[in-house]
């Protein structure tokens, strides 16, 4: 007999799981074709960093859209920005098959969302990240990770959210966060220009941050491309921007060594 | 198609147009056919006392088993269909092993008696592979006696799952002679040898036979000692 | 000919389900308290991700978990064990002992046993008979019950501070006088206070911000916190044990 309650009522399964911690045993998949299913070992096509911050009135996201194949730039108009829901947007590096996949999964739980519209739940950002969040440690824990770094940012009930959750369900909240290679080069230019001033930042200023970060970005990472979007989400929702060409100059580069006109 | 009336004694979970469910009511019956069974709560502890039906000269009464260890703390007394309370006492054995292995605690009066209780309605048709336990409700009524950290504690449960705490109580044929008697004296400030004694007699009142050592069983739950089995017999 | 080996493998990087987040807990008991505290730094090889993250949270009124190692993982196992509580409230209306608490734990860590959650827990409280305890564990559930415990990344920095300081080792008493076995609130709340601002200057994992749970047994006032600035009061009745909250900064360098 079987003398724990939660597994009372359910198919039988003598094979498995008899002294794990109760309830909700995971049932067995009896997929012939389990052996034959690949995992995704490595990222393919790949975005690189997206950026995040908290400004006076929501959040703003930002990422170029390139995806490339290894060294190549092979999608130059990838969107790696995406709303999800009336009160949030997300922001995806890594590799871009497995985000649209995301992508997909969000869409389906939206609708499904719709169809119990007036049950006075609306999914805001905190929910969206958590779901993520569960999403991508699931998938860690079955060793069939989704390829990514998110951010995932929002406004809902006059209250700003910005978080990151990874390929391991790593997760956190900050006011400036930044993926990739972003990391280590925009994170820090992130953080004089935000922390402690979140309260005071306008829109225009907090987009001119970001505009900063991208171009220092594209000017070191290789994997980079100087055409961008930015995500903002504050009371009136999210709204995401067209693609937008980066101003850059290269003007200063005769003068570096090994880069200009010079021999020596 | 509305069955007829007498029908719906059939079906073990098809309630009637009465709103019962007479195979449950039937079981609840059966352990009027079974001998007593009394259980008295102590400020010290709580007292089992069974009947055993010696049928025979030549039945060996030790081999009667109507008191059972649950765990250290916690015993049980039966009346109706003793055979059904093996699964019921098995269970609440394991119940009571797992929660100490997962919280390193004695598990409590009322937790295991819950525990045996969610079986009693396990019973009916299975659907698809699922896995049905039993075809019909059990048989039999238990008095489970134990201490906790809230003291001394006699349970009742019966065969519908319904469990309730009692400070004395009777089970079984000679019942509600004995509960009256209990109602008469009992009182809150018994000893446990006063509760011993009080069992005795109150057997002895609803037994045909006469009272003797092969025909009578008692057992304690103790605050020094959780649970003596056997530990009088007169 | 030359050796080929260093070319001959093609590279392959197996998906690595784990990573270490860095930070620092620890947890001492008195006799009628028990200090749970860490950092709330969280970081990723030589990133920070954070500044703050808990990794110290309240479970009940009488006890409080702190996870240090791989951060999901850590949020992932509160989050069960918090569920597990819930369970045990309902199924047996009372709060879990915080002995039953750490047994829990172990079981929890060990069904994990072939695929660990990549943590290290201290569990600190205030046991039933009313002593302040402290339990710590391994990633796959080996337990004790201990006077004081550091783990994390600055482990090897604190707890031989701890070993000094609380248990008195390579301590020579005064003549004709003994080591307490226990310290008074104050003294313990200073030496956690120095362990993580000296973790924070020596290790580049510890920092930013520290978080201090105070647990008190049933009827024990509040003597020895008079010296703290905004300490938050989380219990939920005033009649039994009662856990307070203190933040304070931490260098963020």
């Amino acid at each position: 007999m079987d003398h724990f309650p939660t597994n009372w009522g359910r198919p039988r399964n003598d094979a498995f799981d008899h002294y794990n911690t109760y309830p909700i045993p995971v049932r067995p998949q009896n997929n012939a074709f389990a052996d034959s299913v690949q995992r995704t070992q490595q990222p393919i096509v790949t975005g690189t960093s997206v950026l995040g911050l908290k400004y006076k009135d929501g959040i703003m996201i930002a990422s170029d859209t390139l995806a490339s194949y290894g060294s190549l730039a092979r999608f130059k108009d990838i969107k790696r920005l995406h709303q999800v829901g009336d009160f949030t947007a997300i922001g995806a590096s890594g590799d871009m098959s497995d985000f649209q996949a995301l992508q997909r999964d969000l869409e389906s739980l939206i609708i499904s969302e719709e169809v119990t519209e007036q049950d006075g739940h609306k999914l805001g950002p905190k929910e969206i990240h958590e779901y993520l969040s569960n999403v991508l440690y699931g998938k860690r824990c079955k060793m069939d990770p989704l390829w990514n770094s998110v951010i995932v940012g929002g406004f809902k009930d006059g209250e700003r959210f910005l978080a990151y959750v990874d390929l391991l369900g790593t997760t956190y909240t900050s006011s400036t966060i930044a993926t990739g290679y972003g990391a280590y080069i925009a994170q820090p230019l992130l953080r004089k220009a935000v922390e402690g001033k979140e309260d005071v930042l306008t829109e225009a200023e907090a987009r001119k941050i970001l505009e900063d970060c991208l171009r220092v970005l594209f000017y070191r990472d290789a994997r980079s491309l100087d055409k961008y979007q930015i995500a903002t989400v504050n009371a009136s929702g999210p709204s995401i921007s067209d693609s937008i060409k980066l101003e850059t100059s290269w003007g200063f580069a005769e003068g570096i060594r090994g880069y200009g006109a010079q021999t020596q | 198609m509305f069955l007829t009336r007498s029908e719906y004694d059939r079906g073990v979970n098809t309630f009637s147009p009465e709103g019962r469910l007479f195979q449950v009511e039937y079981a609840i019956e059966a352990i009027k056919l079974g001998s007593t069974t009394v259980g008295i709560r102590t400020n010290e502890g709580v007292v089992l006392g069974v009947e055993k039906r010696v049928q025979s000269p030549l039945l060996e009464s030790s081999s009667i088993e109507k008191i059972m260890e649950i765990d250290r703390h916690l015993g049980c007394a039966m009346s109706g269909l003793t055979a059904d309370a093996r699964t019921m006492v098995d269970h609440a054995r394991v119940t009571s092993q797992n929660h100490a292995f997962t919280y390193d605690e004695h598990i409590k009066v009322e937790s295991v008696t819950q525990a045996v209780c969610d079986l009693a309605l396990r019973f009916g048709e299975s659907v698809h592979d699922e896995d049905a336990m039993m075809s019909r409700p059990f048989g039999v009524a238990l008095l489970i006696a134990g201490i906790d950290e809230l003291g001394p504690q006699l349970y009742h449960t019966d065969p519908s799952g319904t469990f309730v705490r009692y400070s004395a109580k009777a089970i079984g044929s000679g019942s509600e002679a004995a509960q009256s008697e209990l109602q008469d004296k009992w009182n809150s400030s018994m000893s446990l040898l006063e509760a011993q004694k009080l069992t005795l007699r109150v057997l002895k009142q609803v037994m045909e036979e006469k009272l003797d050592h092969h025909n009578v069983q008692l057992a304690q739950a103790s605050a020094d000692r959780p649970l003596s089995r056997r530990a009088v017999s007169y | 000919m030359p050796s080929m080996e260093h070319v001959a493998h093609p590279q392959q990087r197996a998906f690595n389900p784990y990573t270490e987040n860095g930070g620092t807990i620890l947890a001492i008991a008195g006799a009628d308290f028990t200090v749970i505290a860490g950092d709330t730094r969280q970081s990723e090889g030589y990133s920070i991700q954070t500044r703050y993250a808990p990794k110290v949270f309240r479970l009940t009124d009488r006890a409080v978990l702190a996870v240090n190692g791989f951060a999901a993982d850590g949020n992932m196992f509160v989050k069960k064990v918090k569920q597990r509580l819930e369970w045990y409230r309902h199924a047996h209306a009372k709060d879990m002992p915080l002995r039953a608490i750490a047994r829990l734990i172990q079981t929890m860590l060990y069904a994990q046993r072939f695929f660990p959650y990549y943590v290290y827990n201290i569990l600190g409280g205030i046991e039933d008979d009313g002593t302040g305890a402290v339990y710590s564990f391994d990633p796959v559930g080996s337990y004790e019950r201990e006077a004081c415990r550091a783990a994390g990344a600055a482990q090897s920095l604190v707890q031989p501070f701890l070993d000094n300081q609380i248990y008195f080792k390579n301590q020579q008493a005064a003549p004709g006088q003994t080591h307490p076995s226990h310290l008074p609130l104050p003294d313990v709340l200073s030496i956690v206070i120095d362990s993580f601002t000296s973790a924070t200057e020596r290790h580049i994992e510890v920092g930013d911000g520290l978080e201090m749970y105070i647990v008190l047994a049933k009827g024990r006032n509040t003597q020895g916190m008079e010296s703290l600035h905004g300490v938050q009061e989380l219990s939920s009745k005033l009649d039994g044990e009662r856990v307070f909250v203190v933040r304070r900064e931490l260098k963020k360098d």
